[in-house]
């Protein structure tokens, strides 16, 4: 922790006081009031990321270690050689109703973001269910991060026991015991929740370096599979062909969407350093910038690792093949062996901290938009209530965390493929909230439209698109996964796991919707939050 | 001695809208309307971009400043207009951090703090907050036992007990100059280090740290300014928290004591006698970082 002395010069302004007219009140500036003239040295110290922290705050977001270790196999399953392909296109919607979000993020900076912006657009109705569809997409997310950290856990343990001569395979083995997984996932959620209760944070410099090495491990295991595939020493050295990024090649059209409803979540978190740079307004080049430089260097990555996968690996459905069904939901856990060999425990390293920024990162979103919505009574006030010492949202962050962890048990015990499960729900989720977003930027902005090309295309098109592709992919996603064969193959009685699911998450939001509405009817009255409708252009 | 000819004698009280923050709050207006100077009220929030995961939330952020800035006013009203205040917002890396930079902001003389949690019986323990701030301030540091909020500020400082030991120096210029503003009569504490290693002879330690804490008295009172009264009092006990248990405390008492003679000039850092005293002690504790300003 630095303290720069030339930081100590605050600006003050004065507030009205509502309960103590007499009583001064100053608040140190620290970009908290947008649009501050006055913005004082400490307050861009507090608010300037600058270039290289933004891009390793969106790295850090998107996770690339462990969401491609996660999206890896169950894309495979679904498109086979074409995933280069599908991770190209799936970035597309990402992109559109990212354009959307910054737009209405801009217009109203709110905590609630999805909630909120819905509710403006369209009613306390649907504003209710985007912030349920977030919820629970990131709490859905929550328990399978912990899923993955678990299953690194012990294998880097592993590594770590075999290096020393001790029986690596019984440690290994303790990850297919529910019991212990269990245990220790919830061990790993409630640090998290501690973490995140009090507010703890990665500083900046240490994330830096956390970031660099996953780069570099990735970067690594991408060089050692093509080393391995040049060499002759890869498991089933499969040439790339060009016809990869070709998605016409999939085969069928249900085979695409699946594939993008998996690969939307390796890009999700990303849009952040869209919006984050909105803050940094010292330099107006920074914003496009670092989102641009985010992405380039996270679908490099994600091509390259992904390319180096499938050249080593192949899609044979036996052994380390990743046809094979048995290593679809953690393909990193089963290919760092093969690849990297006594490196391997590097790739267990990275993983584990890529899910760590991600599960600190993950946290704060829910138990945000809960906060909000205890804020405008559509929750109860407790979910409002910020810690004293620490503020936080302490209630609402509890509460996510009890929720990921009953569902990640729950899911530990009815499905034989947890990971890949919530990952493909998690996918439905985000087509969900992300389109309800797209969608009420689109009507929020209605009658700013067709001011100038800047806002037909940020404000109608883009999100329009995105809002449409997004709205595609969650129907097809939805009838597609009745089938018991979708997916992992999980089913409960004939009914594919991920259709259960995703309807019983929705469903539960409406029948809590509803029975907020009869407690808590001023919210549905629009009496805290009022639709509304941009009439200016920016 | 110096205080009471300056006009703008102000105490930073670092809040928080928890027990702590109402105990350290009814501390530092009790000690405000005793000495007649002004309350700053400072509660600190952390600087958001400090980390290199999370991403900023300026919504998130203004909505924590809007109930911190009502926390602040609900404060403010549970004291009355009796005592000279201001309310203030302060962004920091630290609880610590950002309350020694308000006490150099406003030019405090002392900034007191609340107890953590957890203290056991109604005894004050140093939390992680308070154990930043001293070994870090380079103004006095009022340390608020669990409780303090019960006291009303209309007690006021009924006594000031200055804890000298080997080096009586700042800490009994700090106790006279704080006795005189707020007309309270001074007691003059020694107390010597007698925790020995076991199977010392202890009739032979009591002998000679009593006889030692004598000549600390004496030593303390040939430094007190001319017209100054004081009481002296001994504390005497197999341990340090046996003869500060042993003692009588008014509850509406400040002990002052020097900060570590390992605390680098004008740091604070609370030595071994120090932290027992206050594991006992049911009044607040001030500590004086050496060579530094008078509370």
């Amino acid at each position: 922790m630095t303290h720069d002395p030339a930081n100590q010069h605050l600006a003050h302004e004065a507030h009205s006081q509502p309960h103590a007219p007499n009583v001064p009140l100053t608040t140190a500036s620290a970009t908290v009031d947008g649009g501050d003239p006055g913005l004082s040295k400490k307050g861009l110290s507090a608010g300037s990321v600058g270039l290289i922290g933004a891009i390793v705050i969106g790295i850090s977001c998107i996770a690339p270690a462990y969401t491609l270790t996660g999206a890896l196999g169950p894309t495979v399953a679904e498109v086979g050689t074409q995933l280069p392909a599908i991770f190209l296109i799936g970035f597309i919607p990402m992109l559109l109703v990212a354009f959307g979000y910054r737009e209405l993020n801009s217009a109203m900076p709110d905590s609630g973001t999805s909630f909120t912006w819905a509710t403006r657009a369209f009613g306390p109705w649907v504003g209710w269910m985007a912030g349920w569809g977030l919820i629970a997409a990131t709490v859905v997310v929550l328990s399978n991060l912990a899923g993955i950290a678990v299953e690194f856990f012990y294998l880097a343990v592993s590594q770590v026991v075999g290096f020393f001569g001790g029986d690596a395979e019984a440690v290994a083995g303790l990850v297919r015991n529910p019991f212990v997984n269990v245990i220790t996932c919830l061990a790993f959620i409630l640090g998290a929740t501690l973490i995140s209760y009090r507010d703890m944070q990665t500083t900046q410099k240490l994330q830096y370096w956390l970031v660099g090495f996953q780069l570099l491990v990735m970067i690594g295991f991408g060089v050692a599979a093509f080393w391995h595939v040049a060499n002759g020493t890869a498991f089933d050295a499969t040439p790339v062909e060009l016809s990869w990024f070709n998605p016409l090649e999939v085969g069928s059209f249900s085979a695409i969407v699946a594939g993008l409803s998996v690969s939307l979540f390796v890009f999700w978190g990303w849009d952040v350093t869209l919006t984050m740079n909105e803050e940094t307004k010292g330099s107006n080049s920074t914003p496009g910038r670092a989102a641009t430089l985010t992405v380039t260097i996270v679908v490099a990555i994600y091509l390259f690792v992904a390319m180096g996968a499938l050249a080593f690996a192949g899609l044979g459905s036996t052994d380390v093949g990743l046809g094979n069904p048995e290593i679809q939901e953690n393909a990193f856990y089963y290919l760092a062996g093969p690849i990297l060999g006594p490196l391997a425990l590097v790739m267990s390293i990275a993983v584990l901290s890529s899910s760590a920024s991600s599960l600190q990162s993950t946290f704060v979103s829910p138990a945000r938009t809960l906060l909000a919505m205890g804020h405008y009574g559509a929750l109860p006030r407790k979910f409002s209530k910020v810690s004293p010492r620490f503020f936080t949202p302490g209630y609402a962050t509890v509460v996510s965390a009890i929720v990921a962890a009953v569902f990640y048990t729950v899911m530990r015990f009815i499905s034989e493929d947890v990971l890949w499960d919530t990952i493909t729900t998690l996918g439905m989720m985000i087509c969900f909230y992300y389109g309800l977003t797209a969608f009420a930027c689109v009507w929020y902005f209605r009658k700013t439209w067709f001011r100038g090309g800047r806002n037909l295309f940020f404000r109608l098109i883009a999100p329009f698109v995105g809002g449409a592709i997004l709205a595609v992919l969650f129907f097809t996603t939805l009838i597609d996964s009745m089938d018991p064969a979708y997916g992992s193959g999980s089913n409960i009685g004939g009914v594919g796991l991920v259709f259960i699911l995703g309807v019983v998450i929705l469903l539960a939001g409406v029948v809590v919707m509803i029975w907020q509405r009869i407690k808590r009817p001023e919210f549905f009255r629009s009496e805290h939050l009022a639709r509304g409708v941009a009439d200016r252009d920016s | 001695m110096t205080a009471n000819t300056e006009p703008g004698y102000r105490i930073v009280v670092g809040y928080t809208a928890d027990d702590s923050g109402a105990d350290a709050l009814a501390l530092g207006a009790r000690v405000a309307g005793a000495t007649e100077a002004s309350l700053e009220v400072v509660m600190v929030l952390p600087i958001e971009a400090r980390g290199g995961v999370v991403p900023r939330d300026p919504g998130h952020e203004r909505r924590v400043k809007e109930q911190a800035q009502a926390w602040l006013a609900e404060a403010s009203a549970g004291l009355g207009g009796d005592v000279e205040q201001a309310l203030h917002i302060r962004y920091a890396d630290s609880f610590a951090e950002g309350l020694v930079a308000a006490a150099h902001e406003f030019g405090a003389r002392l900034v007191v703090v609340g107890p953590a949690r957890g203290g056991l019986f109604g005894r004050t323990r140093i939390g992680s907050v308070a154990s930043e701030l001293l070994h870090s301030a380079d103004v006095p540091v009022a340390l608020a036992p669990v409780g303090a909020r019960k006291l009303p500020v209309a007690a006021g400082l009924t006594r000031v007990t200055a804890a000298v030991g080997g080096t009586p120096g700042v800490v009994l210029e700090a106790s006279v100059a704080l006795a005189r503003r707020a007309h309270a009569p001074l007691r003059l504490l020694s107390l010597v280090p007698i925790d020995l290693p076991a199977g010392v002879d202890t009739g032979l330690v009591n002998l000679t740290s009593t006889v030692a804490a004598e000549q600390a008295l004496e030593g303390a009172r040939r430094e007190l300014p001319d017209g100054v009264e004081a009481s002296a009092v001994v504390a005497t006990g197999q341990t340090i928290e046996e003869s500060v248990g042993a003692l009588d405390w008014e509850p509406g008492e400040l002990v002052l004591v020097g900060s570590s003679r390992l605390a680098a000039p004008s740091r604070l850092f609370l030595g071994g006698t120090a932290t027992k005293m206050l594991r006992e002690l049911p009044v607040p504790l001030i500590v004086v970082p050496r060579a530094a300003q008078t509370p």
